[in-house]
């Protein structure tokens, strides 16, 4: 299938805030969104960002039925191991379920880590749901190994009121 | 015991990068840390940084038996929730052990909390080994949840050659 892989504008903060939400309905969690297309344009877009996304577009022939062109995401920020240096995460990798299966994923994914290279990473993290198995066999095909199961790492999480306490002067 | 939490400066990468290491120790993969206080300084204290640090200090009279006075720290960068927005990743925290039990890891703790809230992050993360029951305990004592145990997620990494041939892929796009 004829697609291409580019760098976000502020302009594409509309489609990735509506595939935002198709993943978390996806994965489940749809009740949990509660960043905008706002949000993301600021966050996004502004002097010091929070993140970096890519898009895959197709061709104007092969548009959804609803007409969308933009048709998959990722997005990602740099983070840091304080063993490895410098490494990048991605936070969301998603691509409409009638563009599957035709690579548009893995080139995703590979540019990712061609730009996280490029910046002098030397790791590409993310996490992935259990009971995802089409995801996570995806993953493993490429290579990656996952830390939980092999070394033991549990993912921790405040927020809410009990972040609210711990930040209590 | 007196002691205070203070933003890192670039003369503290040697303290800290002798911290990763004891920590890296305690974690059983001492083998794993490729870094060094140079990376630390260059990563650290350029324009853009890739993360901020806190140190932990006590007085001279107070010093560890080699006498180091910078005797904890904590090792954090800004990252974001799709679902949420802005959030914080506590990447490290560690507390020396002879100074472990006076509250300077819970100050640790609450300082990046505290930052957090400055630039409106509304989510802490970490990840800590399963085998670790001292920091486990501490952590749900504070309100974290493990989200691996109640949602099911795993953390899946790249690096090294994975990493390589992933990224040789983006050429033939």
């Amino acid at each position: 299938m004829d697609f291409s892989i580019r760098a976000a504008n502020v302009e594409d903060c509309k489609d990735i805030a509506r595939m935002i939400v198709e993943l978390a309905e996806y994965e489940k969690k749809t009740e949990h969104v509660k960043v905008t297309q706002r949000d993301l344009e600021q966050d996004g877009f502004s002097k010091n960002p929070f993140f970096h996304g890519i898009v895959a577009e197709v061709p104007e022939q092969l548009r959804t039925k609803d007409g969308h062109t933009k048709i998959g995401y990722a997005l990602y920020f740099y983070s840091y191991s304080s063993w490895a240096g410098r490494a990048v995460y991605m936070e969301d990798l998603y691509v409409m379920p009638e563009f599957r299966g035709k690579g548009i994923g893995k080139a995703l994914m590979s540019k990712v880590a061609q730009l996280g290279l490029a910046a002098g990473c030397n790791q590409l993290n993310f996490t992935v749901l259990d009971w995802n198995q089409s995801s996570r066999d995806f993953y493993l095909s490429q290579g990656c190994f996952d830390i939980t199961t092999s070394i033991g790492y549990h993912c921790m999480r405040c927020e809410g009121e009990a972040l609210q306490h711990l930040a209590q002067p | 015991m007196n002691f205070k939490i203070r933003p890192a400066i670039k003369e503290d990468c040697k303290e800290i990068s002798r911290m990763i290491m004891e920590l890296a120790v305690y974690e059983n993969m001492p083998d794993q840390v490729k870094i060094a206080h140079g990376e630390l300084e260059r990563d650290g204290f350029c324009e853009n940084p890739f993360f901020e640090c806190l140190v932990a200090e006590v007085p001279e009279e107070h010093k560890s038996k080699e006498g180091f006075t910078v005797v904890g720290y904590a090792l954090y960068f800004y990252t974001y929730s799709t679902w949420k927005g802005p959030s914080i990743f506590l990447e490290d925290l560690y507390v020396m052990p002879e100074f472990r039990g006076n509250g300077i890891g819970k100050g640790l703790l609450c300082k990046v909390a505290e930052v957090g809230k400055k630039k409106q992050c509304v989510r802490l993360q970490l990840s800590v080994l399963d085998w670790n029951t001292p920091s486990r305990d501490f952590y749900a004592a504070k309100g974290a949840q493990d989200l691996t145990v109640t949602e099911g997620w795993h953390a899946i990494r790249f690096d090294g050659q994975s990493l390589d041939n992933l990224a040789n892929e983006a050429a033939k796009i």
